[in-house]
């Protein structure tokens, strides 16, 4: 028996070994190929993505059909709802990207450092010319090239509860003490009126899961004068554990450590999808977050119920994070006429109109075509506020080679600061700005 | 587990057959030493083959040539579409020198302990109450095994409702009738591994249940009644008849425990992906944050070979140690 188990081994192991000279090989062959010079195939399917969900999904099935009508070009259309950038990330390891994808301007980063997409020629997009330069700015990389082409445009905005503020007596928040002050109202003074203590100020969407929590908290340390990276010529440094930023942190932390807690219950796993609900069902009573989700909120809160107003002021003043979606034309495709020509019909003041109209959520917040007018498509003064918003106040992430990496070990640092209410922000910072400092020498922007 | 199967496929039917009588151990006897003499596939010996083909087919295309990518792709820096960049050892260097990765292994190794005797203890407590013939028994047997056999994706959704960290959550509202809580589950780093693990032994319960009441089946009855007859109290029947005799499940029970244990994903994905403050983070939940967040799936490979190594060293190891004592 030992001598038949060793040899069987043997064999194993020699079986074993030729797959592995075989994967090898096969790797090397078609390993380094770059996305120009794919074979063309008019006849292969042409797979659209979008990170959607089912209410936005229909909205985009209608463009593309009109699409479609227009051009007699098929899309393979499939919304994606959860877990977009991770499907991305599977499709990537297999090689066998979908052709066109709508997604976050935040994705530009990951995919342009991994060449998952390729550089657009800007002036040769028809109707590239309609679309404002500030948009175009979210398709452009920190090498000044132009990766993706701009979609649709927002910037973070507030949702208070109006009839929860009137019923407690309070102003609409202009700076952050009245901020605070009206999310302790809202979690002290039962503003729904059901004799229970189960209302909470603030809805923080507080995952670590994409760096949530990140995205939710830049708003607040820009307006204290902090920030996570600070440009410097056409370089950057980590400005995460400055002074500014930290009195910003210790702002925010008061919310989950102080007492009265004032965010909702299991603020520091609750992803977006699972934190809308706690708007709508009357749970919570502030809300900052982008203009994504009125049509719902109307259907199941009620218009009238809530109101929709500019960041309260910090010490800094009011900036919050204004990013967008981006059409991304995706490496390998073997459809790349078809790519091209969906890309100029979504910038089309035809389709833009069309993804903001959507109802009940539209695809497009903001148009990037300067011909549409967002008062009279809209009509509706919650938009207004968006767009002034926007002009007036939004920014953008800095403009590193990949900012997801940045944001993800904020979002963990914050969440962890949240969760412990550590005394000593200031060297959790300055913790997670040594790892940062490394962070922008691999990607070589470190001053 | 998949890991022992090439081993299993030529060794452990020696026993197996043998086991099943005189006849099945001869033409596995032979087998092995027509191959020791160097004769090649002819007649009888292929037919076998012929119809393991199906299977073997299934197990190479979906288990064992991942695997064998999934080692290639740990000494690479993965960039599908610029090309892959060859690192050796580094990715397992950068892996080992994450504070998070070492701080989950430490996570996983006591969310197995704690899971798998939580799981033994009770499973032992429920077998004990719920042994016997009859018919109400086999009812409320099969309404304890429920949580083996419902989704785990569904339990964890399940759980992180009634678990809410609020007042008015479920779990909270009940305990606050025998005045404890509101306590804060899987809200706060203090009691989120606790509370993960909690429903890991409300699920792992009834199966580690399950088996032990087939080995209390196997106990002889006289010997119990002997026991009682020489004036036993429950509990030395208990310690000195029950536990001796349940040593071959128990075993069974820790290895497939441990395994399971340390390739926990499902329910501490949903119940809190890792959060908060990465205080539940486990090996599986970081390998997935590493290659489908942070994008590096050659570091994200290389964790998960070492998570294989383990397991399989695991394995040989019980394997060994329960080949000596059926030999001894």
């Amino acid at each position: 028996m030992p001598r038949s188990r060793s040899a069987t081994a043997a064999v194993a192991l020699a079986a074993v070994g030729a797959v592995l000279v075989g994967c090898g090989s096969s790797a090397t062959s078609t390993g380094g190929g770059s996305a120009a010079g794919v074979a063309q195939d008019p006849n292969a399917p042409f797979e659209v993505w979008t990170r959607s969900t089912e209410a936005t999904a229909k909205v985009y099935e209608k463009i593309f059909k009109e699409f479609e009508a227009k051009t007699g070009v098929e899309v393979d259309y499939k919304p994606i709802f959860a877990d977009f950038d991770k499907q991305i990330q599977q499709r990537a390891a297999a090689k066998d990207l979908p052709d066109l994808v709508v997604t976050d301007t935040g994705s530009l980063g990951v995919f342009t450092s991994q060449g998952l997409v390729g550089e657009i020629d800007k002036a040769g997009i028809a109707g590239g010319g309609d679309v404002v330069e500030r948009a175009w700015n979210n398709g452009r990389a920190s090498d000044g090239k132009y990766y993706a082409i701009p979609f649709s445009t927002q910037a973070m905005v507030t949702l208070i509860r109006r009839d929860w503020r009137e019923k407690v007596g309070k102003p609409v928040p202009k700076t952050w003490d009245e901020l605070t002050d009206l999310a302790t109202a809202f979690t002290k003074d039962d503003p729904d009126g059901n004799g229970a203590a189960d209302t909470y100020g603030m809805l923080v969407p507080g995952t670590t899961d994409r760096g949530y929590l990140g995205w939710w908290a830049s708003s607040f340390v820009w307006q204290g004068g902090g920030d996570i990276l600070k440009q410097d010529g056409d370089r950057f440094s980590v400005a995460v554990d400055s002074d500014e930023t930290v009195k910003s942190v210790d702002y925010l932390k008061k919310m989950f450590c102080g007492d009265p807690k004032l965010v909702q219950p299991g603020a520091l796993t609750t992803g977006t999808n699972d934190a809308h609900a706690f708007f709508e069902t009357g749970k919570t009573g502030i809300y900052v977050t982008g203009p994504y989700m009125f049509g719902r909120f109307d259907k199941n809160l009620g218009k009238d119920k809530y109101e929709v107003v500019a960041a309260p002021k910090g010490p800094a003043g009011d900036t919050v994070l204004g990013e967008g979606e981006n059409i991304y034309l995706m490496a390998g495709s073997p459809r790349a006429d078809a790519q091209k020509k969906l890309a100029e019909y979504l910038i089309s003041a035809e389709a833009q109109q069309a993804g903001m109209k959507g109802d009940p959520t539209p695809v497009v917040r903001l148009p990037v075509n300067s011909e549409v007018d967002v008062k009279a498509v809209y009509d509706d003064p919650r938009w207004e506020t968006t767009a002034k918003v926007y002009a007036d106040s939004a920014r953008p992430f800095s403009s590193v080679p990949n900012f997801q990496p940045f944001r993800q070990q904020f979002s963990e640092t914050l969440n962890s600061l949240f969760s412990t209410c550590s005394n000593d922000s200031k060297a959790e910072l300055g913790k997670l700005a040594e790892n940062l400092k490394k962070e922008l020498q691999t990607q070589g922007m470190a001053k | 587990m998949t890991v022992s199967h090439p081993v299993r496929g030529t060794t452990d039917v020696g026993p197996a057959a043998s086991g099943g009588g005189a006849v099945g151990s001869h033409p596995v006897r032979r087998r092995h030493r027509r191959r020791l003499t160097g004769s090649s596939f002819t007649g009888s010996s292929f037919t076998p083959w012929l119809f393991l083909a199906p299977a073997v087919l299934i197990f190479v295309v979906f288990k064992y040539l991942p695997m064998i990518e999934g080692i290639r792709l740990s000494l690479y820096q993965v960039r599908p579409f610029l090309g892959d960049l060859w690192v050796g050892f580094d990715n397992y260097a950068r892996i080992m020198g994450d504070e998070r990765f070492r701080d989950a292994i430490g996570h996983t190794l006591v969310l197995a302990f704690g899971q798998t005797i939580g799981s033994m203890v009770i499973g032992f407590a429920l077998a004990l109450l719920l042994e016997g013939h009859a018919k109400s028994l086999w009812f409320v047997r099969s309404a304890v095994f429920l949580p083996v056999v419902a989704a785990t994706a569904v339990i964890g959704e399940i759980w992180r409702l009634l678990l809410f960290p609020a007042p008015e959550g479920f779990v909270n509202t009940v305990l606050s009738v025998v005045g404890l809580g509101p306590w804060t589950f899987l809200d706060s780093p203090d009691t989120s591994l606790a509370s993960v693990m909690f429903v890991g032994v409300w699920k792992g319960a009834p199966y580690d249940m399950v088996l032990i009441l087939a080995g209390l089946a196997g106990i002889d009855r006289q010997q119990y009644e002997a026991s009682a007859l020489d004036g036993a109290t429950t509990w030395q029947r208990i310690r000195h008849v029950t536990l001796p005799a349940l040593r071959p499940v128990i075993t069974i029970l820790l290895t497939l425990a441990s395994i399971r244990g340390l390739r926990v994903f499902t329910e501490v994905y949903v119940l809190t992906g890792g959060g908060p403050a990465g205080s539940t983070d486990v090996w599986m939940t970081r390998v997935f944050t590493v290659a489908f967040e942070r994008n590096e799936i050659g570091v994200a490979s290389a964790g998960s070979v070492m998570l294989f190594l383990i397991t399989f060293a695991l394995t040989v190891v019980v394997q060994l140690y329960r080949r000596r004592k059926e030999a001894g």
